[in-house]
């Protein structure tokens, strides 16, 4: 060590003064002298000393005063205070000790032995600040892993942003073993009416299993809303979660699907705990244990998204829950367990199962939270429905993803309304994203329609001169005039034709767009488009040509098709 | 209270005895049993004995799945013996029957 310290030498006597501060500096240390208790505070206030070496019978106050002051100013912080004192008797040294003392040294004072106590005290005091060091810093991580937990659970929430949760039939409960749930719960409607959930439950819990469980969210929002089925999730959700996450993590799901107006609930479970039809007398109807193992483990080829459709025949609940449930124990240890569910859940009234299980479970747990994470989903399924009447076309939509495509063709007939508004590219690439292909082909693809799309609306139906971009400034007004033509547009169509075709064991992607305009020239484009160089940096009908099979414009110009080699 | 993995190793087969809870915490001695066993040469089959194991939970199905894809690779059969009471409840809501071998 060898760090000098500020020394507060305390006596009343002069000579005991310059006797122990020659001791101090000849040390190496800094002294300081107080001739009595009050001054002794003054002191310590005014020079901050390291150590203390206090006398104990003093006149205006003593030693004992001066140091339970002392202690009470220094707070938090440790001051090393030694007493020395004529007063041998072991009570003194008790009584010096209890007034807040750290050591006591009877005089006359045996001079090593002094020296040897400040060198301890000096090692004591360094101890104590690294501490306390830690201890900050240790506080300033705890404060800052703070912070992040709460900005991620923000960021999570609206992840989840849970619109149809709202759904006065379905009522949740989520209770988190820690800061963060690792269970999500989700509901979305299709756009035939159909109520889809999802109750999932990453490995783990906390933060780390919320994260686990965030890429299954968009996709069962995304596919829900473009009305795909439950079995057709499970298998793009464990596609997913097999390709993200690492081999050990899973994750338990149960999705389910009930159509108020059929009557019927249909349900995948992969690993979670079992889901229960409970009528309102309490009756377990119908359940649905887990048939398959977790999202997530098996390839998209050995995965089964096979459902089990119930028909209600009397008004009940549907009762989910994940395995924190079971898991859950109270004050003595015991678990929650299954038994005690099928309790709590044959309660009497409409509705009262899902709010049964809750209270049961929440005087269980007394207060605390449980192990894992708690998660509860009732959705009241009644007998008439006073929603509305979902029209019988509106059937789930099956993607068999396990077939390799057919040869299929999409015709959309777009008319000015359309034109104005829709976003026509996203709408055709996404129809394509279902075609398998490769994101080489996507692109390609992409730059093919974009293309000739844009010629038939700028060119064939607002008609608009392409080389107006060659000129000056040429480019602001292109883009104001078409604009403006755009708006202006009554009526006009664009036809497009997109469709899979096999010929001589090869597999072609064939495009035609035909528009209601008059025709335009397309050699003159091409021509316009170079001589512009403009943005269009590697477009044009040239960049067209070089990637497909074959381009042909057909009628008076207004028609193309292109043919695209996929394989 | 750690678990303890005990490994034998006789002539082609490899037996991991388990006891005591399987959880997270379980990691490190699994892993180095795991390896152990996968190194051993002539090893054509491992067992993994769960007679002793009072309690498992989502992180040891995620080891076990580990330990599944690497026995792949190493090319050894990886079979699951006497899993009772709670390991095979847990075993059984989470299929893993479609994925080993049980005993």
């Amino acid at each position: 060590m060898g760090k000098q310290l500020k020394i507060l030498v305390v006596d009343d006597t002069e000579l005991n003064l310059r006797l122990i501060s020659k001791l101090v500096t000849s040390e190496g240390h800094l002294s300081i002298t107080a001739c009595n208790g009050e001054e002794a505070v003054q002191k310590f206030l005014s020079e901050a000393p390291d150590l203390i070496l206090m006398d104990v019978m003093m006149p205006v106050m003593d030693g004992y005063q001066a140091t339970l002051r002392i202690r009470e100013l220094a707070g938090e912080k440790w001051i090393p205070v030694i007493f020395l004192s004529a007063k041998a008797q072991d009570q003194d040294q008790v009584k010096g000790l209890e007034a807040g003392g750290d050591d006591y040294l009877t005089k006359p004072v045996n001079l090593t032995l002094l020296k040897a106590k400040i060198k301890a005290m000096q090692r004591i005091a360094e101890m104590q600040r690294v501490i306390a060091d830690n201890a900050e810093q240790l506080a300033s991580y705890r404060e800052e892993n703070e912070r992040e937990q709460n900005l991620a659970q923000h960021l999570l929430a609206k992840i989840i942003h849970n619109d149809e949760i709202n759904n006065p039939l379905i009522r949740h409960w989520l209770l988190p073993a820690a800061n963060f749930s690792g269970d999500i719960i989700a509901a979305a409607a299709t756009p035939g009416g159909v109520l889809h959930i999802i109750l999932a439950d990453g490995t783990g819990h906390g933060l780390t299993a919320a994260i686990n469980a965030m890429p299954v969210i968009e996709v069962f929002y995304g596919m829900t809303e473009k009305g795909f089925s439950i079995a057709s999730i499970a298998q793009e959700l464990n596609r997913k979660i097999k390709l993200i996450l690492p081999t050990e993590r899973f994750i338990a799901a149960t999705l389910a699907s009930i159509d108020l107006s059929k009557r019927a609930i249909r349900i995948w479970n992969g690993g979670a705990p079992t889901a229960m039809f409970v009528s309102t007398e309490g009756k377990i109807l119908h359940q649905w244990r887990s048939t398959q193992p977790p999202l997530g483990i098996f390839d998209s080829e050995e995965f089964d998204g096979k459902t089990d459709t119930y028909y209600w025949h009397q008004s009940g609940q549907l009762v989910l829950f994940s395995d924190g449930v079971a898991e859950a124990e109270n004050d003595a240890g015991d678990r929650f367990g299954a038994e005690q569910i099928l309790q709590a859940l044959s309660c009497y009234g409409e509705n009262e199962q899902f709010d049964g299980l809750k209270q049961t479970l929440e005087a269980f747990l007394g207060g605390r939270s449980g192990l894992d994470d708690i998660s509860l989903v009732g959705i009241h399924c009644p007998m008439e429905y006073a929603g509305e009447t979902i029209s019988p076309e509106h059937e789930e939509k099956e993607f068999n993803f396990r077939l390799s495509p057919g040869e299929w063709k999409l015709n959309i007939c777009l008319t000015a309304a359309e034109l104005k508004s829709l976003d026509v590219l996203p709408l055709l690439m996404s129809w394509l994203g279902q075609a398998r292909l490769t994101q080489k082909q996507c692109r390609e693809l992409f730059v093919i329609i974009t293309e000739l799309y844009n010629n038939s609306l700028d060119h064939g139906i607002l008609q608009l001169d392409s080389c107006l971009k060659t000129l000056e400034d040429g480019f602001d007004r292109f883009l104001t005039l078409r604009e403006e033509r755009l708006a202006a547009l009554l009526q006009a169509s664009v036809e497009i034709e997109l469709q899979r075709q096999r010929r001589e064991d090869l597999e072609y992607l064939v495009l035609r767009i035909k528009d209601s305009g008059q025709g335009f020239d397309s050699a003159l484009i091409q021509q316009c488009d170079i001589a512009a160089q403009t943005g269009f940096a590697g477009r044009g009908i040239a960049l067209v040509k070089s990637l497909c099979a074959r381009v042909n414009y057909l009628g008076a110009g207004n028609e193309v098709e292109v043919q695209y080699l996929l394989k | 209270m750690t678990m303890q993995v005990q490994v034998n190793i006789n002539a082609d087969k490899a037996t991991l005895a388990m006891s005591g809870r399987f959880d997270f915490n379980s990691h490190r001695e699994f892993r180095a049993a795991s390896e152990e066993a996968l190194k051993a040469q002539g090893v054509g089959e491992i067992a993994i004995d769960m007679e002793k194991v009072e309690y498992l939970d989502s992180s040891a199905l995620g080891m076990l799945l580990l330990m599944r894809e690497k026995a792949n690779v190493a090319n050894r059969k990886l079979v699951l013996l006497n899993c009772k009471g709670i390991v095979q409840q847990v075993l059984e809501v989470a299929n893993f029957s479609k994925l080993f071998i049980i005993q």
